[in-house]
């Protein structure tokens, strides 16, 4: 009898680690089609401008760098408090994950209302419909430098600069994945609070704090790409 | 190096090492004047940074040893 209960607990734990593989490698195949993304979204910053680079505010650029670090190791803390049995602390380090992930959410909010590339005066915004007998297709880019060239004159452009094209693509999707991230957070914490996970069963927390990493490691290369090169 | 470190102590290891990079990488990029030593620092910090969050963080290896964790 005991040996056949011993039998069926080993099944049973067979099955849990294929499950977790396959869980794993399921995770793994979507961050390596999310890459694709942001690998597309980094070598078209690289193709439009080179290794050049507009100005953007550093101090921003590493304050919210390091905030988002200090996520990844409070998220680290949850998973590894969790898979200890420590639900309290792992509650307290996904809060504290986060407030980070929304404190980064709004730097990067901050930046896009302060960040202007090129259109830094507001008659390089003013859209109006070309002058009568003038041609709409005058040529934007030259409308623009006229546009810069006298400030007070309210010319029809549109031309937006490569740089914050690529920039606010780049650190827009990012930033939507922060916000998916961090609601995926606020779930995980609901349920540890509701006492959904234990040290044999935590894959939730596991993927949630995966994907949180990933986001990091995604960053990893964008804030040097926008923010240091050059 | 880090073999006789806990799960946790390794994390504390690694997020320390990424701290030290970042903050390196800012001071590399402020201070280096060549464009193309400059773009190849920045590269290399951010493939080692890359390298420490999947292997300490998010455990790429254990997608192919998942039974040496107890879960």
């Amino acid at each position: 009898m005991s040996t056949a209960s011993a039998s069926t607990a080993h099944v049973g734990a067979s099955h849990r680690l294929d499950r977790l593989r396959v869980n794993r490698v399921g995770l793994w195949l979507f961050f390596f089609s999310e890459s694709l993304i942001f690998g597309l979204l980094l070598s078209s910053r690289f193709f439009l401008e080179g290794i050049e680079r507009e100005h953007v505010d550093q101090v921003l650029g590493l304050g919210i760098t390091i905030i988002l670090l200090l996520s990844s190791l409070t998220a680290f803390t949850a998973e590894t408090a969790i898979r200890n049995g420590n639900r309290a602390l792992c509650q307290w380090m996904l809060l504290a994950t986060i407030l980070l992930g929304t404190i980064f959410a709004v730097g990067v909010g901050f930046e896009w209302a302060t960040a202007h590339f090129g259109r830094s005066t507001p008659s390089d915004l003013v859209i109006s419909e070309p002058a009568e007998g003038e041609e709409a297709a005058a040529g934007e880019h030259g409308e623009c430098e006229r546009a810069r060239a006298n400030p007070d004159q309210e010319v029809h452009c549109v031309h937006a600069p490569a740089y914050g094209t690529a920039f606010f693509a780049m650190t827009g999707t990012h930033a939507t994945h922060v916000v998916s991230g961090v609601i995926m957070l606020v779930f995980a914490w609901y349920m540890v609070l509701r006492g959904n996970f234990s040290p044999n069963s935590y894959w939730g927390i596991e993927g949630t704090v995966k994907y949180w990493h990933f986001v990091d490691l995604v960053w990893v290369f964008f804030y040097p790409a926008l923010y240091l090169v050059t | 190096m880090m073999k006789n470190l806990s799960v946790m102590q390794k994390g504390m290891v690694a997020a320390v090492f990424l701290t030290i990079l970042t903050v390196a990488e800012y001071f590399f990029a402020v201070e280096i004047g060549d464009d193309l030593v400059r773009f190849i620092g920045l590269a290399v910090a951010a493939v080692l940074k890359a390298a420490l969050i999947m292997e300490y963080f998010m455990h790429f290896t254990n997608i192919f040893h998942p039974s040496s964790e107890a879960h």
